[in-house]
């Protein structure tokens, strides 16, 4: 160890080191906030125009799909959340349905995070939280062509019968818009089995790690808008004029990503010299 | 959202930050006996919930209007059922029709949707020259085309990739390595904005940062 230079040292460094360096380095930004600016891109625009403005009527229903669980609320809720704000001020009902176990959990924090908007609006009326579907594929593409027999009831065991907005919801014709948040492929199978096979407009609201295939959809023009992660949150709420969680976020994550950056280039630079040397 | 004031709130809230810190003992120190209990907690509620929905699921959708009058609802359930002969080794053969009609009907889905979205589109998305924009526009349709050709023509395998073939084909094996880098970077990035969300929790327990 003695012998060796700072590159070498710097390769050889234990990982938990750096793993302490990367968890001070995403606090600090919350504790002194920087304040970058955040750049609202295309899609994210077109997401937020999609449901806004003359793209959305008052009393139209929107479909709006919980495909994350609590550990990814960090960068799908916010954007979800944007949307559901958005979608309410337009007049449009919404539907919530769940992908995931604890989707009651996420329903719970966007009702909370979006108390104002919720404070006027009536269960059942205005707004149904059907809860966890099972079935994946199959059960969204039931879906589409027969809801009531995927949902018998809501979440609470309301019969959907006893239900005014389920009244107007029967099927894919009666949507909208479908807003997707997704980890995983439920995006997909609505892309398919909604978009693709009925044409309904459909926006996916997505993880960062998804964001390079699900960006291929929305140049085809499958998805007519699209949020990549928290960066996607951040953005739309600067469109709608909120600054909220991602925005808070967005620091931390600024910082981690230059803290990465700077460690591949240290460690390729280390590699580099110590190759040359040898 | 508000610090919580009620009791249960309260307990929930430290329990989970608890939990977390215990999960992240390993990485941040190593494998010790708090983090094996908080991971056997995680795997033993996960399963429970589970079963509990999915439970749940199976006596709302199925059982319950069976019980009312619908006798078709019969059918699924049998069929669900017959996956459990897997256990028994003599009746296992059995649980190979469930199975295939699950692989069947996923397959006759995924198919029905799939050729509009993931090939049609896509193909005429690659295709279509951007009739209006600006530079980056055309940059980016020449990337894709090029990057598409080039990519599709490595994997042709029935010709070795020597003579014409070398450079398109060492062109595709550079894209699809800048395809995967920009997918495990963005990997690595979503891993870390879930981080960010645990500091931030982290901070908001300890009221160092409002919640």
């Amino acid at each position: 160890m003695s012998g060796q230079n700072i590159f070498e040292r710097l390769q050889n460094i234990d990982r938990r080191v750096f793993y302490w360096v990367l968890f001070i380095t995403l606090m600090v930004p919350f504790i002194y906030p920087i304040g970058l600016p955040v750049k609202v891109v295309k899609n994210t625009r077109d997401l937020y125009e999609g449901i806004t403005g003359d793209n959305i009527n008052p009393g139209d229903i929107a479909l709006m799909n919980f495909g994350y669980g609590v550990s990814a609320w960090s960068e799908c809720a916010p954007g979800f959340t944007v949307s559901a704000k958005a979608l309410f001020r337009e007049g449009a009902r919404i539907v919530f349905i769940g992908a995931h176990y604890d989707v009651e959990l996420s329903f719970n924090k966007l009702k909370n995070d979006a108390a104002a908007d919720f404070a006027g609006k009536v269960d059942g009326v205005d707004y149904v939280f059907l809860g966890y579907f099972a079935g994946g594929e199959s059960a969204i593409a039931q879906l589409a062509t027969d809801a009531w027999t995927v949902y018998p009831e809501d979440h609470y065991g309301t019969p959907v019968a006893d239900i005014p907005l389920m009244q107007d919801f029967h099927g894919w014709q009666d949507i909208a818009v479908v807003l997707s948040s997704d980890t995983g492929d439920v995006g997909s199978y609505f892309l398919r089995q909604w978009q693709g096979a009925h044409g309904t407009k459909l926006a996916e609201i997505g993880i960062a790690m998804n964001g390079s295939t699900d960006y291929p959809y929305y140049l085809a023009g499958n998805f007519f808008g699209l949020s990549i992660g928290s960066r996607g949150g951040a953005e739309l709420e600067v469109l709608i004029g909120e600054p909220g969680e991602a925005t808070t976020a967005m620091d931390s994550i600024n910082a981690s990503h230059l803290l990465i950056v700077v460690a591949v280039i240290l460690a390729n630079v280390g590699y580099l010299l110590s190759r040359r040397q040898a | 959202m508000a610090y919580p004031t009620e009791l249960w709130s309260l307990i929930g809230l430290w329990t989970g930050w608890l939990l977390m810190l215990m999960i992240y003992s390993y990485p941040l120190y190593k494998e010790n006996v708090t983090y094996r209990f908080a991971e056997h907690i995680f795997i033993a509620v996960f399963l429970a919930i589970n079963l509990v929905v999915n439970f749940t699921n199976v006596m709302r959708i199925c059982v319950t209007p069976l019980l009312g009058g619908d006798l078709l609802m019969i059918a699924p359930l049998i069929i669900g059922l017959l996956i459990y002969t897997m256990l028994i080794p003599e009746y296992r053969w059995i649980s190979r029709y469930p199975i295939a009609i699950l692989v069947g009907a996923g397959f006759g889905l995924g198919m029905r949707g799939v050729i509009k979205p993931s090939i049609l589109d896509a193909v005429v998305s690659t295709i279509t020259a951007p009739s209006a924009g600006g530079l980056m526009d055309w940059v980016n349709f020449l990337y894709i085309a090029v990057g598409l050709l080039s990519s599709i023509m490595y994997f042709l395998l029935t010709y070795e990739h020597t003579g014409v073939l070398q450079p398109p084909t060492r062109l595709g094996r550079l894209f699809i390595m800048i395809g995967l880098g920009a997918y495990f970077g963005n990997t690595v990035l979503f891993r870390f904005t879930m981080l960010t969300g645990r500091a931030q929790f982290f901070l908001q327990v300890l009221k160092i940062i409002p919640m």
